[in-house]
């Protein structure tokens, strides 16, 4: 099987780990957190395909660029790109709104 | 009840950059819905949330799901048995 090439996931700012899932759901690579995490990488490719049936546009027949499902203290970023889903976990820090 | 549904879904309407919302309970059925969101929708979005709570099945509350492109993002956040998304566009 050949490798998922040149990716620079590991470079993404406040990154704890990341995945990359081919078509198949099988784990091409993977790093930190999630390394070798199948379950989250079946969890996420289930998400990415009920994802790509919401149409985001009402007008147009397109789908999301970026899925991300934010928790409290981290969240979960995700991308197709030539038929692979790239999957980062990055820290959430959420600032404080300011008050005017 | 129904009424308060409502005026809580034109509220959320209301807010700037807002151009649809729907509301789903636990099994996917559509409890209301109000500009762009399709009630066709509905199952999907009740199904990606409770893949999501998955991810974490330890936390207390569940996610908030984004999706988003160019033209517009969608925000998926359930709560207890209750589902609400939110089609937001970009506002400039």
């Amino acid at each position: 099987m050949s490798g998922p090439g040149p990716h620079n996931l590991d470079r993404v700012p406040d990154q704890d780990g990341y995945l990359i899932i081919n078509g198949d759901g099988a784990v091409m690579a993977s790093s930190g957190d999630l390394e070798n995490d199948e379950r989250v990488a079946g969890i996420l490719m289930n998400m990415v395909r009920l994802a790509s049936r919401i149409k985001i546009n009402p007008d147009k027949p397109e789908t999301f660029k970026r899925l991300s499902v934010v928790f409290d203290d981290f969240m979960y970023v995700a991308t197709i790109s030539s038929s692979k889903v790239y999957v980062s976990k990055r820290r959430h820090n959420p600032q404080e709104p300011v008050l005017a | 009840m129904e009424n308060n549904l409502e005026r809580l879904l034109d509220e959320t309407l209301n807010n700037p950059g807002v151009v649809g919302v729907l509301c789903a309970d636990k099994q996917g059925l559509c409890l209301g819905v109000k500009g762009t969101a399709t009630p066709e929708s509905s199952g999907i979005v009740v199904a990606l949330s409770q893949q999501a709570a998955l991810l974490k099945p330890a936390a207390s509350t569940a996610p908030v799901i984004c999706l988003e492109s160019d033209k517009g993002n969608v925000l998926v956040k359930s709560h207890e048995d209750t589902t609400l998304v939110i089609h937001k566009m970009p506002v400039y």
